[in-house]
């Protein structure tokens, strides 16, 4: 029996290795679920003890293979479509900004936040990225919002019972004061779709930053990044310290330079969360020069299907700053006549005007 | 009522008309010998809302179930008092009442407080079965207030004391997956993800769920979902939408899920206006 729980114990080890959340407590489970089961059923047993997440069967499946041999593996399920794969690339090409034509002397005495505001992102330090993430919290606030179910204090509206049975207490039980509420109104989920490749790359970092900031306002912002393929950075950026964040995130974005393919991109973001409903009442920013290497039809349908999902469909193009600029791009004229808002969103006061129009 | 073995569960659920695959019943076996929340993910249309109701149906319990939304909060969720009530419970004292004290805890009495699922569920323990349905539609706030109803299966209302289920309720807890739900939730929980069934299991639950059904029609139903399901489709019939199907066809007389009957009746499975383009598109179901 000892000999048994060892070997238990060893398994879970394994799994915790190859990343799974396997605890001590779980552990514990796992032993309590296999002492109660027959040895035939002890796949099972690890499988609903162990396993928390769908992505981790197939890690499941293979440390089991390896440590219990094939024949106690019942049949191996078809393993499940991976919506996001996370590949480790090189950090070195970290997202440094290119410092040094920061300011010029002439500048100098204008108020430093206004020209942040004015700033192009790509011309940005990471110090100046920061700074200007901290500014952004007006722009999330002045965001759409929607209402909520759940009810706030307020002058008019239906009468609140538990307040004014409350206040009652005061005048001997007769209810004079009579309290009101009403829905509150809560920020909708903020998507970001950015595009990582070539061109688009310092944007996107600045972005990054930026998302990074709005998580704390509004923690329903998700991040996706994509080139020729999506990735998710949400969990990424879910850590506190920024830096980290952004480390993280690069090490998950599977390629800063490559071709896009937006329309392929988008499909994989529906097909995953989006249509189940991340995408449903949500502000979707996509960030991109719409330079698609894929089918110009196939992004017109996936933009489609995003225009019956989302609340608003914004799409920041940095190239519209020159105000000669034309949507020529095969992919950028398949999209645009699904976009609420078109801007370039180059830099934060471009932001700001996106948020005001949205509200409006 | 307690099951012996797996084999014994899975029996028991398929008389009940429900059929699980083994990892499944191990599953359910697991969470109700060990006392543990299940946790059921799947596409939609699996059958995860069904394994709570099966399960009522075989331990002979109620299933109380509680309907998860964005904003949902304890008042809709645990226990509300029924503040008109109290009002005119207190107005209707007023006259010439002297030990009001007594009356101040009438007034947080048990009459005056409207159950809602989570008490209900836990006080009573296990005549019930407690189905906690969709919880990724409710947000972050509720399902940190789960944590302390799935761990210690008690409730505290202040002004009467804590509520603890002698023995706990069955708890089946399910997800779509729109969002992640936390990990402190998922680690209270038995994990188990439900798969599209394969063939022969399909023939069978239509066959179950809805016996007029020929069988020669049934299995071609399930064949014609199953390829459905290859197709790259927004949303892949589940096994409901296979049952609905197979039964629409069955009453239309068709014998097989083919031909015209079986395109004016694809409305049944697929739901979504690109699906359908995409099914005419594979020259499927016509």
């Amino acid at each position: 029996m000892v000999d048994e729980t060892r070997t238990l114990v060893e398994f879970a080890r394994a799994l915790r290795g190859q990343g799974l959340p396997a605890g001590t407590g779980a552990t514990a489970e796992f032993c309590r679920a296999a002492s109660l089961l027959e040895p035939t059923d002890l796949y099972w047993a690890g499988r609903a003890t162990l396993v928390a997440r769908r992505e981790e069967i197939p890690t499941y499946d293979r440390v089991f293979r390896e440590f219990f041999g094939a024949q106690l593996a019942p049949i191996p399920l078809p393993p499940p479509k991976p919506h996001v794969r996370l590949v480790t690339a090189g950090l070195d090409e970290g997202p440094e900004g290119d410092a040094g034509d920061a300011s010029s002397p002439a500048v100098a005495l204008a108020s430093r936040v206004e020209i942040l505001r004015r700033k192009s992102f790509d011309r940005c330090t990471r110090e100046e990225l920061d700074e200007i993430a901290r500014l952004a919290a007006g722009f999330a606030r002045a965001l759409p919002r929607r209402h909520s179910r759940r009810r706030r204090p307020s002058t008019a509206g239906p009468l609140d019972l538990p307040r004014t049975l409350r206040r009652s207490l005061r005048t001997g039980g007769e209810p004079f004061d009579r309290r009101f509420r009403e829905r509150r109104r809560a920020p909708r989920p903020l998507i970001l779709l950015l595009d990582v490749s070539g061109s688009m790359a310092d944007h996107s970092q600045a972005l990054l930053v930026l998302a990074h900031s709005l998580r704390r306002i509004q923690p329903r912002t998700e991040v996706y990044c994509f080139g020729t393929r999506l990735t998710s950075a949400t969990r990424a950026l879910a850590v506190t310290d920024p830096d980290e964040a952004l480390r993280r995130a690069a090490a998950q974005v599977v390629d800063w330079e490559g071709g896009t393919r937006i329309g392929e991109s988008l499909k994989e973001f529906l097909d995953g969360t989006g249509h189940r409903g991340s995408a449903r009442g949500a502000i979707v920013v996509v960030c991109s020069d719409g330079l698609d290497v894929g089918e110009p039809a196939l992004l017109a349908e996936q933009m489609a299907r995003l225009h019956r999902l989302a609340h608003r469909i914004v799409w920041l193009n940095p190239l519209k700053k020159d105000p000669a600029y034309e949507p020529l791009a095969r992919g950028m004229e398949a999209a645009l006549p699904y976009v609420d808002v078109f801007s370039s969103g180059h830099n934060l006061a471009s932001l700001e005007e996106i948020a005001l129009e949205l509200s409006s | 009522m307690r099951f012996g073995s797996v084999d014994e569960l899975e029996g028991a659920l398929r008389d009940a008309d429900y059929l699980p695959d083994r990892g499944l019943a191990t599953s359910i076996f697991l969470a109700l010998e060990m006392r543990r929340p299940l946790l059921l993910e799947g596409e939609a249309g699996v059958g995860k809302t069904e394994v709570a109701k099966t399960l009522a149906r075989l331990l002979g319990a109620d299933l109380i179930r509680l309907q998860c939304y964005e904003g949902i909060d304890a008042s809709q969720a645990l226990y509300e008092w029924d503040y008109a009530r109290q009002l005119l419970y207190a107005r209707a004292l007023q006259a010439g009442e002297l030990d009001v004290r007594a009356h101040a805890s009438e007034l947080y009495g048990p009459d005056f407080l409207v159950e809602r699922p989570l008490l209900k569920a836990i006080r009573s323990g296990d005549r019930a079965v407690l189905l906690i349905d969709e919880l990724d539609r409710a947000d972050d706030e509720f399902e940190a207030f789960l944590l302390e109803i799935l761990s210690d299966y008690t409730v505290t209302v202040p002004e009467i004391g804590t509520i603890a289920a002698d023995e706990p309720p069955a708890v089946v807890v399910t997800s779509n997956r729109t969002r992640e739900l936390h990990d402190a939730l998922k680690r209270r929980c038995l994990y188990h993800w439900i798969e599209f069934p394969d063939l022969e299991r399909e023939v069978e639950i239509i066959r179950l769920r809805a016996p007029e059904v020929p069988l020669r029609l049934a299995r071609s139903v399930a064949e014609a979902v199953s390829r459905l399901r290859e197709l790259d489709l927004v949303k892949p019939p589940g096994a409901a939408e296979a049952i609905d199907w197979a039964r629409a066809l069955a009453l239309l007389g068709a014998e097989e899920a083919a031909g015209p009957d079986a395109l004016q009746t694809l409305g049944w499975a697929v739901k979504n206006r690109d699906d359908l383009r995409a099914v005419e598109a594979a020259g499927l179901g016509g």
